[in-house]
């Protein structure tokens, strides 16, 4: 198993983690058009892998076929290998419920679901686990929590989802994918449409969910990726150019693109 | 600096212009539904008595009251909506959500529409021919089958469309949280389009109440009280149509009477699916 794209400075610190999520030779298309290619990558488990990249570069997309979400679209279609512990996650006996269960995802414009704070809680619970109300009221207050809610919401769980602020509404749909207990999160541009006081909320967040969580973010704000990440991926035109630790990837990348990237001078 | 000046004035004159013919429209558009408001609370209004919905509709001459004809516009309208509801918003929930991409939604939506602006006559032969005929007489059910021929298109098209204002982000994120995909469609897709497929329903009730001719090939009219839906019955708009062309004065004051109660009922429909969506809007 090879980890990462290895250097010889992080060899022997990659060797130890576990990967989560195996990338192997990916490909990925809209309708004809290719979007991905040959994508190779490998994520280690509990600890926040960033991809970063000009609009349009497929960062995007890699993350939606972490969870296969693309296939609510007929035209999408994805080859290669993502092996989540080691299994195909690409393979068309996977069942795709049970796969995101397992693998939450976070959008870039809060979604909350057209009902009470609580409910969209207990929506997902709801779906695979039947507990009782005692049982659904502590786990809406420890995912609540856990996404540094529930002070602000303890009082009114029972208003509507859509009444809360985007950066409250951003950390209920954060607590909503944290409470069916997945093993990875994928971050779509989280903050992008947050202010500043929110984003630095979700990102100190971010940092504390990755003890338990083997979290992805893509981001178009470098500086988001460096204060966030532990590894970092540059996508360029669908390709992976680069991918490293995160201090590695600002400070001397090996790649002439990425550096040109992430000092302003394209993108 | 003179050129632009005298653009400007050219430009505010222009602008006085059109907004004068647009307003002149927007009033003789209004002066048709006040008039026509106004004709109906006139003659109406003075025939309004607690007898016109507690008499059966009188023999000419005679005096009498609506209660029949309101009985029987209520229960075929209300099985029309039974009938075609589900049906209008099972198709749209097929074309907006698991047939967004496939070619038969655009065929259905096409024929739909075709079906939405359809005179509601060739749908009252229709119906006659279906059913009418092969019976052997007259009925109710005939009627309302009828009538919910006419709600289907409206309740289709209302809930496509509604379903389809629903941001894709949603559907997303409650299929990202692993919920099966008519778990979306019932929990969130619904419930966020609840107001305007409400509102399409309430649009739909409106239209077909004040339906003549489909009732005319169909339910026919009943002098009398009948609750059997294997037999004529009579209808507001139909007993209308008969009152208004006859000779006979208490019969005029009925149809005018029977006139208003639909315009009102089918104004506070609109008011009220107004309403709904309003309240959507402002969330």
């Amino acid at each position: 198993m090879k980890p990462m794209l290895s250097t010889d400075l992080n060899v022997a610190e990659t060797v130890v983690e576990k990967a989560k999520i195996e990338v192997k030779n990916l490909n990925f298309y809209y309708g004809q058009s290719k979007a991905l290619k040959d994508i190779n990558l490998s994520l280690p488990e509990r600890s926040v892998t960033a991809f970063i990249g000009p609009s349009g570069c497929g960062k995007s997309t890699l993350l939606r076929v972490l969870n296969r979400i693309y296939e609510l679209y007929p035209k999408q279609s994805a080859e290669g290998q993502v092996l989540l512990d080691g299994k195909n996650i690409l393979d068309r006996s996977q069942d795709l419920n049970l796969l995101r269960t397992k693998i939450g995802m976070v959008f870039q414009k809060p979604t909350p679901f057209p009902m009470s704070i609580y409910e969209n809680i207990a929506f997902g619970v709801r779906l695979y686990e039947k507990i009782s109300k005692a049982e659904m009221d502590s786990r809406v207050e420890s995912a609540l929590k856990r996404a540094a809610l529930w002070n602000e919401v303890k009082d009114k769980l029972n208003a509507s989802g859509q009444s809360l602020s985007g950066g409250q509404q951003q950390r209920l749909c954060i607590a909503r994918t944290v409470a069916v207990k997945p093993e990875v999160i994928l971050l779509d541009e989280p903050a992008s449409a947050l202010d500043p006081l929110s984003t630095a909320k979700i990102e100190e967040l971010i940092d504390e969910l990755q003890a338990d969580y083997t979290i992805v973010i893509v981001t178009h704000n470098m500086q988001q990726a460096a204060r966030v990440s532990r590894q970092t991926a540059f996508m360029y035109l669908g390709e992976l150019v680069e991918f490293d630790r995160t201090e590695k990837i600002f400070t001397s990348p090996r790649e002439k693109r990425t550096q040109d990237y992430i000092t302003g001078r394209f993108g | 600096m003179s050129t632009a000046a005298s653009l400007h004035q050219r430009r505010k004159r222009k602008n006085a212009v059109m907004m004068a013919l647009c307003v002149v429209a927007a009033g003789i558009g209004l002066a048709w539904l006040a008039l026509i408001l106004g004709a109906l609370l006139y003659k109406g209004l003075s025939g309004v008595s607690l007898s016109v919905f507690a008499e059966m509709t009188p023999p000419p001459g005679d005096a009498g009251g609506l209660l029949n004809a309101i009985y029987g516009s209520i229960v075929m309208t209300i099985i029309g909506i039974i009938v075609g509801t589900p049906i209008g918003v099972l198709a749209g929930t097929y074309m907006a959500e698991y047939g967004r991409f496939s070619r038969l939604t655009t065929v259905v939506r096409f024929i739909n529409d075709i079906l939405l602006s359809a005179p509601s006559i060739i749908v009252g032969l229709f119906v006659y021919e279906l059913m009418v005929r092969p019976m052997g007489h007259f009925s109710a059910i005939a009627g309302a089958v009828a009538l919910s021929i006419l709600v289907i298109p409206v309740v289709v098209r209302t809930t496509e469309d509604m379903l389809n204002l629903v941001p894709n982000a949603l559907r997303e994120a409650g299929t990202a949280i692993g919920a099966p995909r008519w778990v979306v469609i019932r929990s969130v897709a619904y419930r966020a389009a609840l107001s305007g497929i409400v509102t399409g329903i309430l649009l739909a009730i409106a239209r077909i109440s004040g339906e003549t001719a489909p009732l005319l090939f169909t339910a026919l009219n009943n002098q009398f009280w009948s609750s059997n839906l294997n037999a004529p019955m009579a209808s507001l708009p139909v007993t209308i149509f008969q009152f208004a062309l006859s000779p006979y004065e208490e019969w005029q004051q009925l149809a005018w009477t029977g006139a208003l109660i639909i315009t009102l009922t089918v104004l506070g429909l609109s008011i009220f699916a107004r309403s709904l969506t309003g309240r959507r809007e402002d969330r």
